[in-house]
């Protein structure tokens, strides 16, 4: 009896989870998830790839946390609008496989909608895999409360063996402000249909430190694993990098909020988080190994066209009529014959939806 | 700090002791005071009437309860316990939060102003001694009356608190509880109880509150409890478990202690 009542008292302390996960193994198990009905999907040899940061569905919501905007929670039926206008579009373009970085899972800034669940059930999507970069029962930052942001891969095909890859911390923060902020990964799935892997990431902004390059590294390490084992991988994200020769690589002024001053002699930070892309020695060149070894959807020679730009915080356009000044979204691949000719898009007219602007790609499978 | 303060008032007091049997049918006799750290200030003001606030709170959640007892029902002493609280200006308090570096520590968004709002409770209490322990059930109905417009992004999704303050966005709820309460020695006892809120309509639509003491009784002046706190509810996002008090940053549970203190306004006669 008193075993009984022991093992029932085990039961219910070890049933509640942490009040902030801190996500202890570097590598676990991904989320899985599934469209409540299934569209029929055959295997193509030209399936389209997009990569795309929905900012958790809050469209140009002007959210504290970045676009010196002062809101916290957004209202329920706007995100709904929101993730209406993606699904138009992800209908719209007939995707097969998508990599979404800042995707928010029972968020309460995001009216506690499960937008995995949400996308799947309303577009053509079938499967889904989630690894969360930020869960916390409440983030007593501005009232924002409950929060679960994360990577997702949506697929028309079904995915197996989703894998979270821890990627480091930053070191620039207190143990305090730490144990409450991101803990970013690497999200991996296979798609057997396709015979490939997907890879998704999204490495760190705001970082003042070396951590974007730790994360790039791993990024670099899981994709020549990938390849050197002789599989095929499609790759992508928000990698929060310049493309080699980008002409700025500093956006402070450009992101500045009118309450702010950067670039004053004496005065720290000199530059603004995020805004500024030379932090450490070979920073501005961080993508040149991936682009050296690995197939690029929009091509080298075009990278930094300003066609091909997809991020500007929603300031620079409000104070600057600048909608986008940098390129920090990516998709690559290993498989020979790359992406079909001409296929590659970056969706500016997608801007109201997100403030980053997604890029697609068609992959030519058509040796298989 | 003051803030701070408060709020660490204000999670005590949730927390609840609650003990010397505030929750029982009860009343405390005429001229005796009763109060915890974080336990509400009770005086029988007579036989037959019992006053109880939070005098720590009162400035920024004004706060009165008071108890009266009703006719026997078969070997079952009754009562019933009516609660007034104004919780407008501690949560507009806790909106404005507390600067920290650059930050804003604070449980609601800054962008929320909560309007005025008075909470009614009304409870019937009925206790009963037995052979094996003390038993008390009660019951009854919560209102909560908002003068405004309340936005439902200003709740406070976290355990006890959610439920509590729930009222005010459902306008209506119910509770049902259950207390058991049994001296193990002359100067040890246990106390456990079980607490089911309800709040039809609401997307967070109930919780079920269980609490374990132990109590040491050093005098007829003094006390001293510790124990856990064990809460199951829904919320907007899903349901949740926990074992409480929570300490976040060491991810563990730990027992809570009070202190409870006793007197009597003309005599050292107690009870």
């Amino acid at each position: 009896m008193n075993c009984r009542i022991l093992l029932i008292g085990l039961t219910l302390f070890y049933s509640c989870e942490p009040f902030v996960n801190e996500f202890p193994n570097e590598i676990s198990v991904a989320e899985m998830y599934e469209s409540v009905a299934k569209t029929p999907a055959v295997a193509t040899a030209a399936p389209q790839v997009i990569t795309w940061n929905i900012r958790f569905g809050s469209a140009r919501f002007p959210f504290y946390g970045d676009s010196c905007g002062d809101k916290v929670i957004a209202k329920k039926n706007d995100i709904k609008d929101n993730l209406d206008n993606i699904v138009a579009e992800i209908n719209s373009l007939d995707l097969d496989i998508i990599l979404l970085q800042e995707v928010d899972m029972f968020s309460k800034r995001s009216g506690y909608i499960n937008q995995i669940q949400y996308l799947l059930d309303n577009t053509a999507m079938n499967y889904g895999c989630y690894a969360s970069i930020w869960q916390a029962d409440f983030i007593p930052n501005y009232g924002l409360g409950r929060v679960d942001l994360g990577n997702a891969i949506l697929s028309k095909y079904e995915l197996n063996d989703a894998e979270r890859i821890q990627l480091q911390l930053r070191t620039d923060q207190s143990g305090l402000v730490q144990y409450f902020y991101l803990r970013r990964n690497i999200l991996k799935v296979k798609i057997p249909n396709l015979n490939l892997y997907a890879i998704n990431i999204h490495a760190t902004a705001f970082a003042t430190d070396d951590t974007k390059q730790k994360h790039i590294d791993k990024f670099i390490q899981v994709l020549a694993d990938i390849d050197i084992s002789g599989n095929r991988f499609i790759a992508g994200g928000d990698l929060n990098s310049l493309p080699p020769g980008a002409p700025v690589i500093d956006f402070c002024e450009h992101d500045m909020c009118t309450d702010e001053n950067f670039h004053t002699k004496d005065k720290e930070p000199y530059h603004k988080e995020g805004s500024y892309f030379n932090n450490f020695s070979g920073e501005p060149d961080i993508l040149q190994p991936l682009y050296a070894s690995y197939i690029p959807g929009i091509p080298s020679q075009m990278m930094n066209n300003p066609e091909h730009l997809t991020h500007a915080p929603s300031t620079s356009n409000e104070q600057m009529g600048i909608k986008y000044d940098r390129k920090l979204d990516y998709l690559f691949t290993n498989i020979a014959e790359g992406w079909m000719a001409g296929s590659a898009s970056t969706h500016q007219n997608l801007w109201p939806l997100s403030d980053h602007i997604p890029v697609s790609a068609v992959l030519n499978l058509t040796d298989d | 700090m003051k803030n701070i303060l408060y709020i660490v008032i204000l999670i005590g007091q949730l927390y609840g002791a609650q003990n010397w049997a505030p929750h029982s049918a009860h009343l405390l006799p005429a001229q005796r005071w009763e109060m915890g750290v974080f336990q509400p200030f009770r005086y029988g003001y007579t036989e037959t009437f019992e006053v109880s606030l939070h005098p720590l709170l009162f400035f920024i959640m004004p706060n009165l309860s008071f108890k009266v007892p009703h006719q026997n029902m078969g070997g079952w002493v009754t009562a019933s316990r009516h609660s007034l609280i104004y919780p407008t200006p501690i949560l507009n308090l806790v909106s404005k939060g507390t600067k920290i570096g650059n930050n804003i520590a604070s449980l609601i968004s800054p962008n929320f102003h909560i309007p005025p709002m008075i909470g009614i409770s009304n409870d019937w209490v009925m206790s009963r001694s037995l052979d094996l322990a003390d038993i008390t059930l009660h019951g009854g109905i919560d209102l909560g009356i908002v003068v405004g417009d309340l936005d439902e992004r200003s709740s406070i999704d976290l355990p006890l608190v959610y439920h509590r303050l729930g009222v005010y966005y459902n306008t209506w709820g119910l509770d049902l509880g259950f207390d058991i309460f049994r001296y193990l020695t002359k100067r040890l006892g246990i106390h456990a109880d079980i607490d089911l809120r309800l709040l039809p309509g609401l997307s967070g639509n109930y919780d079920v509150e269980h609490k374990f003491l132990f109590i040491w009784n050093k005098s007829e002046r003094f006390q001293f409890c510790t124990g856990y706190k064990f809460f199951y509810g829904k919320f907007p996002y899903g349901k949740q478990a926990r074992f409480l008090p929570y300490l976040p940053l060491m991810e563990t549970w730990i027992p809570f202690f009070e202190m409870q203190f006793s007197r009597d306004r003309v005599s050292s006669k107690t009870q």
